[in-house]
């Protein structure tokens, strides 16, 4: 069954806007996370990259954004630019600053593992533009995870210092890295509904069982973690000085044509 | 790590011929296959790519094997001249088929 936009009523549409909020923001911001390693990466074809990819999520983030400015009849550059800090509904694992190269590559295989299991369901929900939207990200968040996964394996098969680092990192995140499946409100309309098959409690069991066989050998046995209630909802000095950043050119100005 | 360089040749669609677009600095061919992915396809511009280490090129460039000092002309086609039997051929192709 499909729901198109006229067929959902208020309860269904504010439910779906919290969702489709919730994974642009993850998109949007990481993207501006890893934007932060522009002329500075590891070496020259890996700084092409990462911006790359960096450039494809902030994508991903405005055909997202424009599908809910869609459904709530806003502006999609308001919604990226226009909105404080704490209207954010990122997860808190994208609240970190970028920190060392170790720390960017942990977040980002939690990060792309979780949205490839998130997609996957995303991809098969009842709301039509969202179904196909996800289709399309699935394509290209294949070759993220790729690349991430390329270095999750060189950083954790390399000597010494390097390993350890690596292994701090996917520790301290862990916790966070549950977040992207945080409830979201309303969510139990998404379910019923079939806008979101699974339920965010479903896709992180899903989650876990696929990533902790892989890190377990390098970072040991992860605590029991689970999703929290105000798991999109915490925001960071780190994000605060982030946020500052990205809105200073639309702020510059507001309601310029660009 | 310590890096190699690659060659990397693209071809823009389908029954092209795969040209050398450039070359790409990576430790390994997995790297090597995602540098040479965001620098020759990134923007849909290449239907395939070929990856190749440098140091897997067999290169010739000995003067005497490819510029020997004699006259070549005689193994240049030139002296054949076939553009009016080409004419002649296409002229018969066309009245066959409107027969």
């Amino acid at each position: 069954m499909t729901a198109s936009l006229p067929e959902l009523d208020l309860e269904a549409r504010e439910a779906l806007a919290e969702l489709l909020l919730s994974v642009a923001d993850d998109e949007f911001v990481i993207g501006f996370w890893d934007s932060e390693w522009t002329g500075i990466a590891p070496m020259l074809e890996e700084d092409v990259a990462t911006s790359s990819i960096a450039q494809d999520e902030i994508g991903h983030a405005k055909a997202l954004y424009e599908l809910l400015a869609e459904l709530t009849d806003d502006d999609p550059d308001r919604i990226a630019y226009g909105r404080d800090a704490p209207a954010f509904r990122h997860a808190a694992l994208i609240n970190h600053a970028r920190g060392d190269w170790a720390f960017s590559v942990a977040r980002r295989y939690l990060y792309e593992t979780a949205d490839r299991t998130r997609l996957a369901a995303l991809a098969e929900s009842s709301h039509e533009p969202l179904a196909l939207l996800a289709g399309k990200m699935r394509r290209e968040e294949t070759y993220h995870l790729l690349h991430a996964d390329a270095w999750r394996r060189r950083l954790a098969e390399a000597p010494g210092g390097t390993r350890s680092r690596f292994a701090d990192a996917l520790r301290r995140l862990w916790p966070d890295a549950q977040e992207v499946f945080a409830p979201l409100p309303r969510e139990e309309i998404l379910v019923r509904e079939g806008m979101l098959p699974q339920s965010m409690d479903e896709l992180h069991g899903a989650w876990q069982a696929e990533v902790r066989p892989v890190l377990e050998p390098l970072t040991g046995p992860l605590p029991e973690a689970t999703p929290s209630a105000g798991g999109r909802e915490r925001r960071t000095a780190d994000f605060a000085w982030l946020h500052g950043e990205f809105t200073k050119v639309a702020g510059a100005e507001v309601g310029a044509l660009w | 790590m310590s890096e190699r360089v690659w060659e990397v040749f693209r071809q823009e669609d389908e029954g092209d011929p795969m040209v050398h677009a450039g070359n790409v600095n990576a430790a390994d061919e997995e790297l090597a296959m995602h540098y040479a992915r965001e620098f020759y396809g990134r923007r849909g511009e290449s239907h395939r790519l070929w990856i190749v280490a440098r140091d897997a090129i067999t290169e010739l460039d000995d003067p005497d094997l490819l510029k020997p000092p004699f006259d070549r002309s005689h193994k240049k086609p030139g002296g054949y001249i076939i553009k009016h039997k080409l004419e002649a051929a296409k002229a018969r192709a066309v009245a066959e088929a409107s027969e």
